[in-house]
């Protein structure tokens, strides 16, 4: 009786709520995103619009390679090129950068992790492209894309994880070995060729993927097959392949430059060289070297005051070993620091290339540092932390001059310090990877030749009377400082495990690879860790 | 067993019901009106009537047929129930051992038909003792009920219903609005803050609405939000802020303001916080870091003719602490001392006095209140200002509240209305959690030389000139909320009670920011050009809930079940804008400018988009989701008064919907049972794991009922408690499913616009699901002399599993990092003391001292991962971390180097070399926290104190780190008094890298409050019923060897710029300081 008088209310009660009450499926509707609905398991759906995803994958590439961290500083700061010395409280940043110089970095760092999984995400966005049924040049862009990604993937960790677009979060990205990479980047970009539109300079065109851009890579995997396939025999075969793409690129109407100064080139107009440029900012390689106190109108705050070269690697230019103003007899690739004679509005003051010794302002005002002496970058740098504001020699490629008026009614419309035009792929660098192949193939007179061509078209930079592997690396250099390729010229010339000014580790040929990140060691187990970590 | 046979019913039961989806259903039909009508729009009314007419209908058949059994030899009894000052309405006369019974009117009069002659009576108030008197006969039985002190303060709120500190079984603290913290309160939470053992309730700053960290028995998520789920009066608030993020326009980022800074702290009754897993259990997938319920105040204690209530206050504030920079004469000297010359421009400015003030801020409530006997009403409106003590920092608070009640239908049918207006403008100065390497305004001003001259225009190169940003800066958030909460309750029977409550909750929430053209040395090329942001939110939110209460009392036991059902909706939508390029310096302008161009183009646009930009070159573009992805390009805008406008939208709805239950069954009142369970589905989740079902149970022993247990106790009850909760809070909108939409974007520093294309940016994840704690618990209440010296002990082990966390993805995926639950424990393991001891209790003169004391551990275990956390700001600091996730470890573990001191070059030397980061065996968790409080009174004064302290944390003292080392004077900053000693110790080019040299111990104690109020001897004299006058200090001193400003400090900076998606903790970069308050306040009645 009791029992059922609680149970026949309750019920009852019950019934009338679950009767007035239907129920909501708890999906969520399309409101600000498109939703894929197979929630069960996982199948892909295409992209809602690859163009627009292609787009997007643009400027997110131009993103993750104008920054002085992560790619651009795995490929330079661990370097000759570039150091990045503590001065005093700035600069330390938990040590990232110490450790890039002096090879001691480890499977925890900081720029290892983010472009590990940069560039591999931009992998993934590639294929998503590539899997959505585009027209043909949508998946040639895509592919080229994927494979500009991937190719510095296998080139830094030498495996390369892939993710088929299909495979959702539980599957584990099966991995690919250094040659496998190689094939599958060499696949793409044949099968890129065909469908991607032939230019020569136009910078409406070169902002974009190209035929020329394709073959240019080409031309770097061939270059690169010895270390990619650890055989450390460059291939005969290969060097023809190289000079085939390099020929290919001529072809199309790119040459050296021979009517614009050197630093020209790096400015956002037209010229013979640029093969593949991106909107991305210029900023970070104009700022992170100068000092605080060398400023343009529309950054006020001046520069970061960090990057620096090493006094070994200015002295491989010609020219006075210890100052670089006008006159003293430095080759055009070394720059030029302005002084009291010829520091104006336009140049701001800030000069090209090589920085050394007293800086001056755009008023030819000697610059000081912020305690109050002159601002005159020394040469050496003795230790790698507790550095002055002025120790080591600045270089910048890029400057806040720019030709081209804004179309806004920007009111110094001369200067742009924050413009968006980063030169990826230069011509200089495709002809002298053609000289290169014809060295590796013995063929050594006819490359002193083209480095001397070359070498003729720089201002003040007399003729080479010999060729040697050194020579050619030192060639390199000079020509293509800062343009993120010193790592990689270093490896394949086995020099990257030599010794330099502040370099603790030399002669370990484990460094040639980065580490494989710890935090994609634990997300898939597939991986193996490198040799040495 | 017997549970678990319930849970599989239970389960079934519920599936099936799930799956039986049909449509267009009544529920459906109810919250699919448009969102622009408004809230009492026709629907809601007529449906809510419907529905009660459906239930009552039903169930009065069922109420007749009971009521037919005991008709026989009845009379009828009157009578007038009083209490010593008065008559009592709404007092309950029942007779003994039956359902028949009925309430007071207005006088306290009440007619009772059918009582049998010899039947008993029992008269029962909430805070009186309860009377039984016998009928003998008699047709009239008038009673004067007494005051049960005890009784009075036993009530606590508990989920979905109410019970007494002694009847409850799981562990809660209930706080009500005598003792609730006094003084300047900007959030509710503020006003419990000390008040429970085992919550630890600290605001990350001195700022004015700046948000609050709650915790509840320890950390259990290792995601940024371990909030508990905060319900107010019955309507579960979204976890959501309701106001926008600001946007980095070239200081950084900055965290939203607190949500709950809308409730006027004046209006609340009463604050329950439960803690164990078998009170919030009752709310399932939400339960897992606690709920505080929050109870407003009706005008149920109102006199009949109605009692108006005015109380203001004001209050002086100054910064409690600062940093003892050096002056220009110490500047100079020191940087000679350390090797360099300064740059001497001959001033002598005190930077730090530039930025902050003091202040005085005003609170004034107005409130009505009446009861009528059949229902009540309570009309609130409360304005304040406060003034925070950095410049350019306040919020202003105007809320007006209505509380309404209503018993209709023979007092069967109760309906109540709760509702807040509110509007809250906040003013926030350009600070930042994640400022770059030039400081926000407070970082500027510590490092700024005090050689420099105070003028907003003097450019110092690299460095920000204070003055010059916050005269060019300016942010100023509006948020307007609107909660209502609608419910009738109707007593089907005297044993069944039904409720339904609907609750709405809309709020919308716009911040301006501005930084002109005339700022110097910020980032995003705002100098030069002008730089703002326009952020905004709505949220909209709805909620259904419908329960069925059954009591029971068989005499020697006693039954109480509930079950019901739940449904709620979140939406929040809204755009996030930005501007560059402004032809005007006016920073009133500049968000006038940014408003007027946004309506020029929108009004070009036709149709909906996700997003839309404009700069000049690229003209006006259009970015479309809908119906098919679009983009389109409309070409130049002439005469726009910005150069560039970007703006992105979001519209995300998420819903919840949930069945429960809960029975309590009473032996002989010395054994108590509890067992709730909650079906919870959300939407947050996939379809793998929808419905979650959070089962707990509960036992008590009030052993001082046992005749074993004698006279010595008073109180002595054992508790244990055992229950699985969940959380899903801080898991963004549809993180299982594959979604595509156009890119952020953003104006770039040049002010051009790369236009974003289409990207997927969440990954499938079908398995996804919420997390889920197991929490194991015990206590004991004890109680002497009458409870004269009462307390409690309380244990707990808390396990969290299937941790909720946003980490990175195995490579290749579209996304960097990924919605996954975790493989991993953290366990909290604690305990809980708190004692009270009314030590003299007398006619004039009371004395009464509490304290409570939480002890925590805490430790992640299981765990394959190491995730850095903890980022580190400054100069030099780019990358730095000081923590680290990690197997073994408490959560906020410090990961840092061992510093040893300095080599002959005056550069620190660390153990193991110079970038040898380890564990260092220390935990920004305290593992103690704790409150003090003791008031006393004689006659028509009372004074009361209330401290609050922590020991066993540690602080990151990342402001030092940044800033007061040899290094920052090298560099020509102004530094500490204390860099002075380094003199020759430290270089002045030396590096700072993250170590233990800037880790300190963050024990404290702390003089929270001191509270003196003098009740003015009136009563029944003249125009007013009462006047009291208060005078209250609020943070008036605190006893700790923390160097930095004050030890109770969390840098918040904007999710985005969390490392890994990981909270901070425990990390002090340029805090806003905390205030020292002075208020004087008076209240009157009349």
């Amino acid at each position: 009786m009791k029992i059922r008088t609680i149970i026949k209310p309750f019920a009852l009660s019950a019934l009338i709520i679950s009767a007035l009450i239907s129920c909501t499926d708890l999906e969520i509707e399309e409101t600000d995103s498109i939703i894929s609905k197979d929630t069960g398991d996982f199948t892909f759906s295409p992209l809602a619009d690859p163009a627009s995803s292609l787009s997007d994958l643009y400027n997110k590439i131009g993103g993750d390679f104008q920054g002085q961290d992560n790619i651009y500083a795995l490929n330079e700061v661990t370097t000759d090129e570039l150091l990045v010395p503590t001065r005093g409280t700035d600069w330390g940043d938990n040590g990232v950068w110490r450790q890039l110089h002096t090879h001691t970095w480890n499977s925890a760092h900081l720029f290892i992790k983010n472009a590990w999984n940069t560039l591999n995400q931009n992998i993934f966005r590639a294929s998503e492209i590539i899997e959505s049924n585009p027209s043909p040049a949508i998946i040639a862009e895509a592919k080229f894309l994927r494979a500009y990604n991937m190719f510095f993937v296998m080139d830094f960790y030498g495996s390369v994880p892939f993710r088929e677009v299909d495979e959702g979060p539980k599957v584990n990205p099966r991995v690919l070995t250094r040659p496998e990479a190689y094939a599958f980047v060499l696949q793409d970009l044949t099968e890129a060729l065909p469908d991607l539109p032939s230019t020569g300079p136009d910078l409406t065109k070169t902002v974009k993927a190209t035929k020329e851009a394709a073959q240019f890579l080409m031309a770097k995997l061939y270059l690169n097959a010895s270390v990619y396939s650890s055989s450390g025999e460059f291939d005969s075969a290969d060097m023809d392949k190289v000079i085939a793409a390099v020929d290919a690129i001529t072809a199309s109407g790119f040459a050296i430059e021979s009517e614009k100064s050197y630093f020209e080139i790096f400015e956002p107009t037209e010229d013979t060289e640029t093969i593949f440029f991106l909107r991305s900012e210029v900023a970070p390689r104009i700022w992170n070297t100068l000092h605080y106190n060398q400023n343009a109108p529309d950054n006020t705050g001046g520069g970061w005051n960090g990057f620096s070269t090493l006094a070994e690697f200015y002295d491989k230019f010609e020219g006075d070993p210890n100052t670089n103003y006008e006159g003293d007899g430095q080759e055009e690739r070394r720059g030029i620091v302005w002084d009291n004679t010829n520091a104006n509005d336009l140049n701001l003051g800030i000069g090209y290339g090589f920085l050394i010794g007293q800086q001056y302002d755009s008023d030819g005002s000697m610059l000081k540092n912020r305690q109050g002496g002159p601002l005159s970058f020394t040469k050496e740098i003795p230790s790698l932390v507790g550095n002055t504001e002025v120790q080591g020699i600045r270089l910048i490629k890029y400057h806040p001059y720019d030709p081209i008026p804004d179309t806004g009614d920007d009111t110094s419309p001369f200067i742009e310090s924050f413009r968006r035009h980063q030169v990826f792929f230069r011509y200089a660098d495709a002809y002298l990877m053609k000289a290169e192949a014809m060295f590796r193939k013995g063929q050594t007179a006819e490359a002193l030749t083209m480095v001397n061509t070359l070498r003729s078209s720089r201002d003040n930079t007399p003729a080479l009377t010999s060729l040697d592997e050194s020579s050619l690396l030192d060639e390199r250099a000079r020509e293509l400082f800062i343009e993120t390729w010193r790592r990689n010229d270093l490896v394949r010339f086995n020099q990257f495990t030599s010794p330099w000014a502040l370099k603790e580790v030399s002669g370990d040929p484990n460094v040639n690879l980065f580490p494989i990140p710890e935090t994609a060691l634990l997300s898939n187990p597939n991986l193996v860790q490198n040799p040495g970590y | 067993m017997r549970i678990s046979v319930f849970l599989t019913v239970f389960k079934t039961i519920s599936i099936s019901l799930l799956k039986r989806c049909s449509y267009p259903c009544l529920f459906n039909y109810l919250y699919k009106f448009d969102n622009q009508e408004t809230l009492l729009e026709k629907p809601i009314i007529q449906l809510k009537f419907k529905l009660m007419k459906h239930v009552i209908l039903k169930s009065m058949l069922f109420f007749a047929s009971l009521l037919l059994a005991g008709m026989a030899q009845a009379q009828t009894v009157s009578g007038t129930v009083s209490e010593p000052n008065g008559p009592l309405p709404g007092a309950n006369v029942l007779v003994k051992g039956t359902t028949n019974g009925t309430t007071t009117d207005f006088d306290g009069n009440y007619t009772l038909n059918n009582v049998p002659s010899d039947a008993t009576l029992v008269f029962s108030y909430v805070g009186f003792s309860q009377q039984e008197v016998a009928v003998n006969g008699r047709s009239t039985i008038s009673v004067t009920l007494e005051e049960d002190a005890a009784a009075l303060e036993e009530v606590v709120v508990i989920g979905y219903g109410s019970t007494t500190v002694k009847d409850a079984t799981g562990s809660v603290a209930s706080v009500t609005s005598e003792d609730f913290q006094k003084g300047v309160i900007s959030s509710p939470e503020q006003l419990i803050q000390g008040k429970t053992a085992g919550v630890q309730i600290a605001s990350g700053s001195g700022e004015p609405g700046s948000g609050i960290a709650i915790r509840i028995r320890g950390t259990s998520s290792v995601r940024s939000n371990n909030n508990p789920l905060f319900v107010v009066d019955g309507v579960p608030l979204p976890s959501g802020d309701t106001s926008a993020e600001g946007s980095d326009i070239g200081v950084g980022s900055s965290a939203a303001r607190n949500p709950l800074s809308f409730l006027n702290p004046n209006d609340i009754e009463n604050i329950s916080i439960l803690k164990d897993a078998s009170s919030t259990a009752i709310y399932g997938s939400r339960g897992a870091n606690g709920v505080v319920i929050i109870t407003t105040k009706s005008g149920r204690g109102g006199a009949s003719g109605g009692t108006f209530e005015v109380s203001s206050e004001v209050s002086v504030a100054n910064p409690a602490n600062e940093y003892d920079l050096l002056n220009r004469q110490q500047f100079l000297s020191t940087v000679a001392a350390f090797g360099g010359t300064a740059r001497d421009l001959g001033n002598d400015t005190d930077w730090q006095s530039l930025v902050t003030r003091n202040t005085i801020s005003t609170n004034t409530n107005f409130a009505y209140s009446q009861n009528y006997g059949s229902g009540n009403v309570r009309a609130t409106f409360n304005y304040g200002n406060q003034e925070g003590v950095v410049n350019k920092s306040s919020q202003e608070r105007i809320v007006g509240r209505l509380n309404a009640s209503q018993r209709l239908f023979d007092d069967k049918l109760l309906l109540t209305l709760q509702s807040t207006l509110s509007r809250v403008n906040d003013e926030a100065p350009p600070l930042s959690g994640s400022a770059g390497s030039t400081g926000d305004l407070l970082g500027a001003a510590y490092s700024a030389k005090p050689t420099w001259p105070a003028d907003p225009t003097f450019n110092p190169g690299d460095r920000i000139n204070p003055l010059n940003l916050i005269q060019n800066f300016q942010s100023l958030a509006q948020t307007d909320r609107f909660l209502l909460n609608l419910s009738g309750s109707y007593d089907i029977t005297d044993n069944i009670l039904a409720k339904a409550t609907f609750g709405y909750d809309v709020a919308n929430s716009a911040r301006n920011a501005s930084l002109n053209a005339n700022s110097f040395n910020v980032s995003r090329g705002a100098a030069g050009n002008g730089r703002g942001a326009l952020n905004e939110v709505d949220n909209d939110n709805r909620l259904l809930e419908l329960t069925l209460n059954y009591k029971k009392d068989f005499g020697n036991s006693k039954f109480d079940g509930l079950i019901g059902f739940s449904y709620q909706q979140f939406q929040a939508s809204g755009r996030n804008i930005e501007g560059f390029g402004y032809q005007t310096t006016d920073l009133d302008l500049m968000a006038d400018d940014l408003n007027n161009a946004v309506g020029r183009l929108e009004s070009l646009i036709n149709g909906g988009y996700q997003q839309y930009g404009y700069s000049a070159g690229t003209g006006l573009f259009v970015n479309r989701l809908f119906p098919e992805p679009s983009n389109e390009s409309l070409g130049e805008v002439s005469n726009l008064p910005l150069r560039s406008v970007f703006a992105n939208t979001f519209d995300n709805t998420d819903e919840l919907q949930s069945y429960f239950a809960r029975v309590n069954y009473t032996i002989a009142d010395k054994y108590l049972f509890t067992a709730t369970v909650r079906a919870d589905g959300s939407s947050k989740f996939g379809g793998n794991n929808q419905y979650g079902i959070f089962p707990s149970a509960a036992f008590a022993w009030k052993i001082n009922n046992e005749a074993f247990a004698g006279d010595t106790f008073s109180t002595l009850k054992l508790r244990l408690s055992y229950g699985i909760t969940g959380n899903q809070d801080g898991l963004g909108y549809g993180q299982f499913v594959r979604r595509q939409r156009y890119s952020d974007g953003s104006i770039n520093d040049d002010g051009a616009i790369n236009i974003p294309g289409i990207t997927t940016v969440a990954f499938a994840n079908p398995d996804l699901k919420w997390e889920e704690t197991t929490q194991y618990a015990a206590g004991l209440d004890f109680g002497f002399d009458n409870d004269r010296f009462s307390g409690s002990f309380d244990v707990y082990r808390k396990e969290t599993r299937d941790l909720l966390l946003n980490i990175e993805a195995a490579q290749p995926s579209p996304q960097p990092f990924f919605f996954q639950n975790l493989d991993a424990v953290v366990l909290n393991t604690g305990f809980e003391v708190a004692l009270n001891y009314d030590i003299l209790q007398g006619e004039d003169f009371n004395w009464t001292f509490g304290v409570n004391l939480a002890y925590n551990k805490n430790e992640i275990q299981d765990f394959d991962g190491r995730i850095a956390a903890g980022t580190i700001r400054g100069a030099g600091l780019t990358g730095a971390f000081a923590q680290r996730l990690q197997t073994g470890q408490p959560i906020y573990s410090f990961y840092l180097r061992e510093f040893i001191g300095f080599d002959a070059n005056g550069n620190p030397t660390f153990e193991g070399g110079v970038d040898n980061q380890k564990f260092v065996g220390k935990s920004a968790l305290p593992d103690f926290t704790g409150g003090i409080s003791t008031s006393a009174s004689y006659k028509n004064w009372s004074a009361s104190l209330y401290f609050n302290g922590q020991a066993g944390n540690y602080i990151y003292n990342n402001t030092a780190n940044a800033f007061f080392t040899g290094g920052a004077i090298g560099s020509g900053n102004n530094v500490t008094t204390d860099v002075i000693d380094l003199a020759g110790v430290e270089g002045r080019f030396a590096e700072a890298s993250v170590s233990t040299r800037f880790l300190e111990k963050g024990d404290f104690l702390r003089l929270q409050t001191a509270s003196l109020s003098y009740n003015v001897p009136i009563q029944g004299v003249g125009f007013f019923k009462s006047m009291r006058f208060n005078l209250t200090g609020q943070n008036l001193f605190v006893l700790t060897s923390y160097s930095g400003l004050d030890p109770e400090v969390s840098v918040v900076p904007g999710g985005g710029d969390l490392l890994n998606g990981l909270p901070i903790a425990g990390i002090d970069y340029t805090s806003f300081p905390r205030p020292r308050i002075y208020s004087l306040g008076v209240n009157l009645t009349f």
